[in-house]
């Protein structure tokens, strides 16, 4: 009941951004892809198939039309990201609200983890339900006849984790009480770094999942021990 | 025995090389409505946070209902109100949106009827959000939600800053309506001294983070007093009398603020002074604040009275 009290808060604290990702997404994405599926489908049929023209299998997946959609899931995540971050982690200091929320009847990683729990449903909800959505448009034979490589599809879910990883680093920077120039930026830099570095390896999941716990070690030994 | 139920020990706080305070032993027994005054910057704001928990000490310890203040548990924060200073709310809650969000952590203890006779007694719309609320009104809505549970321990910081005075006497009331149910122990910090007179009976003075008095408001009144001497010679250089906070000279007379002097150990020292006459003024309790807490050096801006 405290739990999902604090969930609540949280997911309608965040709920405008939520929403705006997933109207950049939905509309940038879906607008490109919907052109995508509608070009590329003339393009395969009436230039790719022509006679004569010799199909491989890898001709089949190499226009993946839901990958047009990349970029845009790509920087509404780490939009989303930035933002929810700042809007969980930093905004209290300025409100100063801190005081408030941590004189509940709950321990301070139950709170936390209310915040840490919705900042992840967020992505899920805005970002991951559209994507799939997408996915499942895309796959339709009648929108587009050639299969889609699930290779692009896991993509998009890295692209969702990196936008995570964006919102811890976010939040640790703001949790730090260190000075800017000295450790308070490290939370930004490890995610830009884990970003810049694993935006297009295969073998991105495992290596985000080890930052994510890296930073989740770190948000929660700075919370369970910061000053408020 | 009384139950203390607030206890500090040696409790020290350093904000890098400023010390915010400075080795407070402090006790509040149970059942008693102690104002906790000290002027700005004092660490009355430091202090009610390391009580809390949301600050570490840099030495000693603070207990509240005989738990550490730097482990207390879920179980005892439900059993402790706390006002924040400036009635910092969720801004986009509207106020019932935030009555369920604290009724959440109070599932049994939460008084509805309780809360509903407040926002009426205030007079506010439970649709309408924090952000759209006055100062006042936050502070009711602030007030209300920290009553609302019942808690045995009631801690507010600041609460009627910036409140006018009709507000601010209807906060008081809903002060004196918890005050009024048995047990019930209440720390609250106030700038204005008429507050602290009105409700407490105790006063707690901070002073540059040192604990200065702690002890029944009766006490605090009756310990500091003005003598007024007038001398028909020159006035004597040397002041030996015990307990004197401050003294002002005039060609043919002193005023001496003293604390926990006996007025007979006055009219003994005026006498072998050779005091033409002298009186005892009593101070109303924030005169009695401002010498009792002015530095040594102290002297009033312009000297109204020998005008």
């Amino acid at each position: 009941m405290r739990f999902s009290a604090l969930l609540r808060k949280e997911l309608r604290e965040c709920l405008p951004w939520i929403l705006l990702a997933a109207v950049v997404f939905f509309a940038f994405g879906g607008f490109f892809l919907r052109a995508a599926a509608y070009f590329g489908d003339r393009y395969w049929r009436y230039s790719r198939f022509s006679p004569g023209t010799t199909v491989s299998p890898y001709d089949l997946t190499c226009y993946p039309t839901l990958q047009t959609a990349g970029p845009w899931l790509f920087f509404s995540s780490i939009g989303l990201g930035l933002i929810l971050g700042v809007r969980h982690f930093w905004i209290p200091h300025f409100t100063r609200t801190w005081p408030f929320l941590l004189h509940r009847s709950v321990s301070r990683k139950t709170i936390l983890a209310a915040k840490l729990t919705a900042g992840m449903i967020a992505f899920v909800i805005s970002l991951g339900a559209l994507w799939v959505g997408l996915f499942w448009y895309a796959t339709r034979p009648e929108v587009f006849p050639i299969p889609q490589a699930p290779r692009v599809f896991i993509e998009g879910w890295i692209f969702i984790m990196l936008g995570l990883v964006t919102y811890l680093g976010t939040a640790l920077s703001a949790l730090s009480t260190a000075n800017w120039y000295t450790t308070k930026i490290f939370g930004l830099i490890f995610a830009t770094f884990t970003t810049i570095t694993l935006l297009s390896t295969v073998w991105a999941i495992g290596l985000i999942a080890v930052s994510t716990a890296i930073l989740l070690v770190q948000i929660f030994d700075t919370f369970l021990r910061r000053e408020f | 025995m009384t139950e203390i139920v607030l206890e500090t020990k040696a409790l020290t706080k350093y904000y890098g090389g400023t010390l915010a305070v400075d080795h407070m032993d402090l006790e509040i027994p149970r059942g008693c409505i102690c104002g906790f005054v000290g002027r700005n910057g004092a660490g009355k704001t430091t202090a009610i946070k390391l009580m809390l928990g949301l600050l570490n000490p840099t030495a000693g310890s603070s207990k509240l209902l005989g738990c550490d203040s730097s482990a207390l548990t879920p179980a005892i924060r439900q059993r402790i109100g706390y006002v924040t200073e400036g009635h910092r709310l969720f801004r986009w809650m509207s106020i019932g949106g935030l009555e369920k969000f604290q009724r959440a952590f109070f599932p049994k203890q939460w008084d509805d009827k309780f809360f509903a006779d407040m926002i009426e007694y205030f007079n506010l719309p439970k649709k309408k959000k924090i952000k759209h609320l006055s100062n006042g009104q936050r502070a009711q809505v602030s007030l209300a939600l920290a009553l609302a549970p019942n808690p045995e321990l009631l801690i507010m910081d600041d609460p009627t800053l910036g409140l006018d005075a009709a507000i601010r006497r209807q906060f008081l009331e809903g002060m004196i309506e918890l005050i009024m149910r048995q047990g019930r122990t209440v720390l609250f910090s106030s700038h204005i001294l008429g507050d602290v007179e009105r409700v407490s009976d105790r006063i707690v003075v901070i002073d540059k983070g040192v604990l200065r008095a702690n002890c029944s408001l009766e006490q605090f009144q009756k310990a500091i007093k003005k003598a007024i001497l007038s001398f028909t010679d020159s006035v004597p250089d040397q002041v030996d009398i015990d307990g004197v906070l401050h003294c002002r000279r005039s060609e043919k007379g002193l005023e001496l603020t003293l604390v926990g002097t006996d007025d007979e150990e006055i009219a003994e020292w005026a006498k072998s002074a050779g005091a033409e006459n002298y009186h005892i003024v009593q101070m109303n309790l924030e005169d009695q604040f401002i010498e009792f807490t002015a530095p040594a050096n102290y002297r009033r801006l312009f000297q109204w009275e020998e005008k």
